[in-house]
């Protein structure tokens, strides 16, 4: 029992993470349709901006956040820029052009970072909270609050605000939208902005957890965009559950198929999206080729 | 018949004719004009999460190499030491091994990576190429190639003084172990455990991770089960390193065990310094102040590159060292006769007394080193 809880706590964190890479697929699919390949990139770029700023310029981590998050959500308003004048033209293009841009990030990367990557320390410093003997890492719960509070802002800012309404507006219909006047250009930069800032969250998060190197962005892209998945594309609560899910999926099978444990954990996810192809939420596609 | 079919026929005949030509051991006598340079490859990786490793090969194989080139070449010739970059990947090693082949290198150094150098290994073996690695799977002398050898001993050397120390001397008994299951760390898997077993003692736990794995959770919940004494990893420096911070972070507080990647900074950076304190290291390469010879070594590597000198670069030196020495009793010898003359080499090197058995291993000993204040010391 205290093992499965134990397993269950050490999913819980990573998956936070997956939720909020998620969370950045989905909300560029919602609102453009889009799948943008490169967010894996962008948030090893906010795990290297957030690492530079706490570790070298010696800000606090949470500021050295704040400021990823600002270097991040920059690099997405200038993907979208330079993808716009492809928006509504050619849109196998721009799925490749989001591959392109994952590519230069990465040697960017390189180039600015080196190609060996860096340890981020915990900036939790308080020792681990025993429960029913069971261990939970203090920076394990900050993960966790700040993946609650980003996913409630975005619900609140999709479903609550005028410009969160006009996004989802071009989503549904992007002409009959420029006809009330929406600008779309507008809308769809700020989708690219915002997913682009939790790309940074995500990956400044990841940092003290897991290791901050140019190939990161390969295997939490992939499990983030699993996680969309899982949830149901475009949906925001799917992508939490859905990248909680994964994470405790991971941690499970780690536990129990040790050295198969990547393979066992796709194998179930491929079923689940085999039986239910939608998600758990099952989000209507999006589709504006 | 269409052209394009003509085309494709005419293309046929072309590459047939141009194989022809390029029978085996015609290309291989094309290898070494006998004048110009030596050419001798380093494959390592330049990029990507062993790239530290890479890096430090490339400057200890340098090192050796500027050496001899200062004091005259061999018989008058230049050594060209040229780096490609395997990014840890053996796909890119195969396709390296058949480019240093095709451009005419007669050796090559590298590389740090047991899996690379053992998907490269059967390219060589066919090609003739002396190939002098620092990886340590007992699966590379195994293998059986006689142009294989390793620069420093393997994983059942280092896992055999680790156990007499841990189990022997001090009679720990509880030993979980978590291993990768990439080729090194399935190597010091099945060494550590098969000394254990000769010792009579059944690991209380027996974790084993993917080599992309970087949360540990789970196999560390495990452990932490168990209660044991001590933990033995085998998995390379970076992995090795997040295994011990999240160790700690979970409140798991005993001594950790290790062959060579448990004593390089790369390691003690992963895991934070306070993290590393006590852990034991198998090691054949103790320290820059252990003998006169690494002291010069050491010296020498500061001069050159501006950073202290560590073990992977000391194995690269030695390695490099016993090629050179090679070629030159063997008057620039290629193929086999290289292959024999590196296995004739008898060398005093940093890492110990180098005698080269058929298998391609040349070191038998290691020894056990502790770090303590942040440094690795010998074990009393």
């Amino acid at each position: 029992m205290q093992d499965f809880l134990q397993t269950l706590v050490g999913g819980l964190s990573l998956g936070a993470i997956y939720a909020l890479v998620a969370m950045g697929f989905s909300l560029v699919y919602r609102t453009m349709g889009l799948v943008n390949f490169a967010h894996g990139s962008v948030v090893m770029i906010g795990a290297y901006a957030a690492s530079t700023f706490y570790l070298t310029v010696k800000l606090p981590f949470f500021p050295a956040m704040i400021v990823a998050l600002v270097v991040t959500g920059l690099i997405g308003l200038i993907i979208e820029r330079v993808l716009r004048p492809l928006e509504n033209k050619d849109f196998d293009l721009m799925l490749i052009g989001t591959i392109g841009f994952g590519i230069v990030l990465e040697a960017l990367a390189t180039i600015i970072w080196g190609a060996t990557g860096r340890a981020v320390p915990n900036p939790v410093q308080t020792g681990p909270i025993e429960l029913f003997d069971v261990r939970i890492r203090t920076y394990d719960l900050v993960v966790l609050g700040i993946t609650a509070l980003a996913m409630v802002l975005l619900v609140v800012f999709l479903h609550r605000t005028k410009r969160g309404a006009a996004m989802q507006a071009v989503a549904m219909d992007h002409e009959a939208a420029t006809a009330v006047g929406i600008h779309v250009g507008r809308s769809n930069a700020m989708a690219f902005g915002i997913g682009a800032g939790l790309a940074a969250l995500a990956g400044s998060l990841a940092g003290p957890l897991l290791y901050v190197a140019p190939t990161m962005g390969g295997s939490l892209g992939i499990k983030g965009f699993a996680a969309a998945m899982l949830g149901g594309f475009g949906n925001i609560p799917g992508a939490i559950i859905g990248g909680l899910a994964i994470g405790i999926l991971d941690s499970f099978s780690a536990g129990t198929f040790q050295g198969y444990s990547d393979l066992v954990t796709f194998l179930i996810f491929t079923a689940a999206i085999m039986i239910r192809p939608t998600g758990i939420f099952g989000e209507r596609t999006v589709n504006r080729a | 018949m269409s052209r394009l079919s003509t085309l494709f026929a005419t293309a046929l005949t072309a590459a047939l004719t141009l194989s022809a030509c390029a029978a085996p051991g015609e290309s291989d006598e094309a290898k070494d004009s006998g004048t110009g340079p030596i050419k001798i490859a380093v494959v390592n990786a330049q990029s990507g999460q062993l790239s530290s490793l890479g890096a430090w090969e490339h400057k200890g194989a340098k090192l050796a190499v500027d050496e001899w080139n200062k004091a005259g070449g061999i018989n008058g010739r230049q050594i060209q030491l040229d780096v490609f970059d395997d990014q840890g990947d053996p796909t890119v090693g195969t396709n390296l091994a058949r480019k240093i082949d095709s451009e005419g290198y007669i050796a090559m150094i590298g590389t740090a990576e047991s899996a690379v150098t053992l998907a490269m290994a059967p390219i060589l073996k066919t090609a003739e190429i002396p190939n002098i690695t620092s990886g340590q799977s007992p699966a590379m002398p195994a293998f059986g190639s006689p142009f294989l050898f390793l620069n420093g001993p393997t994983s059942t050397t280092y896992d055999k003084s680790l156990a007499e120390y841990i189990v022997g001397a001090k009679g720990l008994k509880k030993i979980a172990l978590i291993t990768n299951n990439g080729s090194y760390g399935k190597g010091e898997h099945d060494a550590f455990t098969a000394v254990l077993k000769e010792k009579g003692v059944t690991p209380v736990a027996d974790q084993v991770v993917t080599t992309d794995q970087k949360d540990f959770s789970a196999a560390l919940t495990d452990v932490r089960g168990k209660n044991p004494d001590v933990i033995f990893v085998g998995a390379e420096e970076v992995q090795s390193g997040l295994i011990v911070k999240q160790a700690r972070d979970l409140g798991l507080d005993v001594p950790f065990a290790g062959a060579a990647p448990q004593g390089t900074p790369v390691f003690a950076d992963t895991a934070g310094k306070e993290n590393v304190e006590g852990t034991i290291v198998s090691t054949p390469y103790l320290s820059n102040d252990f003998s006169d010879a690494s002291k010069k070594f050491a010296a020498a590597y500061k001069a050159a590159y501006s950073e202290d000198a560590e073990m992977h670069g000391a194995k690269a030196y030695d390695g490099t060292n016993i090629v050179l020495t090679a070629l030159k009793s063997s008057n620039v010898a290629t193929g086999a006769a290289l292959a024999d003359a590196i296995r004739a080499t008898e060398y005093e090197g940093l890492l110990g007394s180098f005698a080269f058995d058929d298998t391609g291993v040349g070191i038998f000993e290691t020894q056990i080193g502790l770090i303590e204040n942040g440094v690795l010391v010998a074990a009393s």
